[in-house]
């Protein structure tokens, strides 16, 4: 974790509603795992003032490939200020060889690196896109990924054979509509399995973080036991077992 | 060689004294526990660092949204979560004491028995240089009296008091008076924003630039009526910004949420005011970077600061004993 500066190499077009950049940035930066984070300053002046989460898609050698909404200006040659890489790694076992990632009511950008980790393994991905991620332009995928939209919460057809199927769930949606999501799903695996193991079903949380060192306790999440971590420092990835879902 | 160093500041209190070799301390609330900004921040550049809030009994952080941000800030309300004072020497405890300058621990100022309490455990632990305590918003005359009074007949540790901004020019006195050794200026003050995401009204504390100006008036004007050293806070983005607070008359200042923002410039700001620039900036004149730097003195900041807002004549309550 630390603060460096970073040049936007490339600004590409990916559909209409997204772009991607190619960010050259600091060795240390360049080795984020699937999961971590950037937290981004693109401008001198304070409006925004929090720094905004960058998620990589990708990475290569010295550069990291960020995925941005296409309306937002960027250019290259740009220079940014990144801090990070922000919190822990997804964890993906070695022994994990069938990977279902569910996007709810968001991007599901934060889940691609860690599609490609899996993917370069040989193991099989797929990837739910549900509610509002049903529009994500699936163009920019893989071509190895089985990619199943569905409009209705979470329900689709092959859902529970999906569950199944999979070794390990990593699911995302947005600050706010989190706990309600992972609950509904914990539910329907907790159906089909009883009681899952340990690892195998993953909620990313992505509250505000405005430090990203775990200082400012804004991003606490609430663990069972009565106990909280930060999802700057100890996330954003959290075992759903082990999460007060209710968020008392 | 440091040849503009600037002289240390002794703040003194009880038998005990803080020593600031830099005038420039990291803020409670934005710094964490236990040296949370070692990788991003220089510490041993600053004079001190002020742990975030700590109770004597844990607290849970608030449920539901903590951050709005706003026009050039950010309002925050985490509920102020802690492990309580007893898990947290056992936590950050070896932090503390291997911290490379002096660890201030800031205690709730809720209740005089509570603060009573927490004084009495800090009490004899060299890894801790001084206690801040901070001030309820709603705290009046006799409250801050009977909570500074507690902590002061309870330690030999000097004490700060973080007051409250909407207040402080009226608790300042008092909290003065009951045993502070200096005067914190002041907390961030508080504020409510429409949380997007529920839609409904958020009450929390504001960071941000636009915040200065209101310390900084707090700030002149207190220094100019109350004869204890003063520490700015507030809304400091900049060198400039610190060194304005040191003109209206504090002795030091603690930077806040420009850590979460701007990691680089706290040690940028610290050199800076801590005189430990080798080089002079082009262009600058000698005044502007040296230790010599000449502050203006009370006529000049009464200038500043006229006394158009003169501090209220306090009347204690007859009840008071």
């Amino acid at each position: 974790m630390h603060e460096a500066q970073a040049i936007i190499e490339r600004v590409r077009r990916v559909s209409p509603t997204l772009q991607r950049l190619d960010v050259a940035v600091d060795r240390r930066q360049a080795e984020i795992a699937p999961g971590q984070l950037l937290l981004a300053r693109t401008t001198d002046s304070y409006d925004p003032y929090l720094r905004i989460p960058w998620v990589p898609v990708a990475r290569e050698q010295g550069t990291v490939v960020i995925e941005r909404p296409a309306y937002q200006s960027y250019t290259p040659g740009q220079i940014v200020s990144l801090l990070g890489p922000v919190g822990k790694a997804i964890p993906l076992p070695e022994t994990i060889r069938a990977l279902l990632l569910i996007a709810y009511q968001a991007a599901p950008t934060a889940l691609l690196m860690l599609a490609n980790a899996a993917l370069a393994r040989g193991g099989g991905v797929a990837l739910a896109l549900i509610g509002s991620a049903a529009y994500y332009p699936v163009e920019t995928l893989p071509t190895e990924i089985e990619v199943i939209r569905a409009h209705d919460d979470l329900e689709w057809a092959e859902r529970d054979r999906m569950l199944g199927w999979a070794e390990q769930v990593v699911a995302v949606a947005p600050a706010g509509f989190d706990l309600p999501a992972y609950t509904r799903l914990m539910d329907h695996i907790q159906r089909l399995r009883v009681e899952p193991a340990d690892g195998y079903a993953y909620g990313l949380f992505h509250p505000p973080m405005p430090c990203g060192v775990g200082a400012c306790q804004a991003c606490l999440i609430h663990l069972r036991g009565g106990h909280e971590a930060a999802a700057c420092t100890d996330g954003p990835a959290f075992d759903l077992k082990g999460v007060r879902l209710d968020g008392a | 060689m440091e040849p503009n160093k600037r002289p240390s500041i002794h703040i003194s209190g009880g038998k005990q004294t803080l020593t600031l070799h830099n005038p420039v301390m990291g803020a409670s609330g934005a710094f964490g526990f236990g040296g949370e900004y070692a990788k991003l921040v220089e510490l041993d550049l600053l004079g001190a660092w002020v742990t975030n809030p700590i109770s004597l009994n844990p607290r849970r952080p608030a449920s539901g949204t903590r951050i709005i941000p706003l026009d050039s800030g950010v309002l925050v309300h985490t509920g102020l979560p802690n492990p309580g004072l007893y898990k947290a020497f056992r936590q950050y405890g070896t932090r503390w004491k291997n911290s490379p300058v002096p660890v201030i621990v800031h205690l709730i100022g809720t209740s005089p028995e509570e603060i009573s309490e927490c004084a009495i455990i800090l009490e004899g632990h060299e890894e801790i240089a001084a206690i801040e305590i901070g001030l309820n918003d709603s705290a009046a005359y006799r409250e801050v009296r009977a909570i500074v009074g507690a902590a002061r007949s309870k330690t030999q540790l000097p004490i700060l008091v973080q007051l409250p901004l909407a207040s402080a020019p009226l608790v300042a006195l008092p909290a003065f008076e009951a045993g502070a050794d200096a005067l914190v200026i002041a907390a961030p003050p508080r504020g409510t924003a429409r949380d997007p995401l529920t839609g409904r009204l958020i009450g929390g504390r504001l960071y941000g630039p636009p915040v200065k100006a209101q310390a900084l008036r707090a700030t002149g004007l207190i220094a100019s009526q109350v004869k204890a050293p003063i520490i700015g806070c507030g809304g400091i983005h900049s060198p400039d910004d610190a060194r304005d607070y040191l003109e209206a008359g504090a002795a030091a200042v603690q930077i806040d949420s420009v850590m979460w923002v701007r990691p680089a410039l706290v040690s940028l700001i610290a050199r800076d005011l801590g005189g430990l620039e080798m080089t002079r900036p082009a262009g600058s004149l000698p005044d502007e970077w040296s230790h010599n730097t000449t502050l203006p003195n009370a006529s000049t900041r009464a200038s500043i600061f006229p006394s158009v807002m003169p501090l209220p004549p306090f009347t204690p309550p007859d009840d008071l004993p």
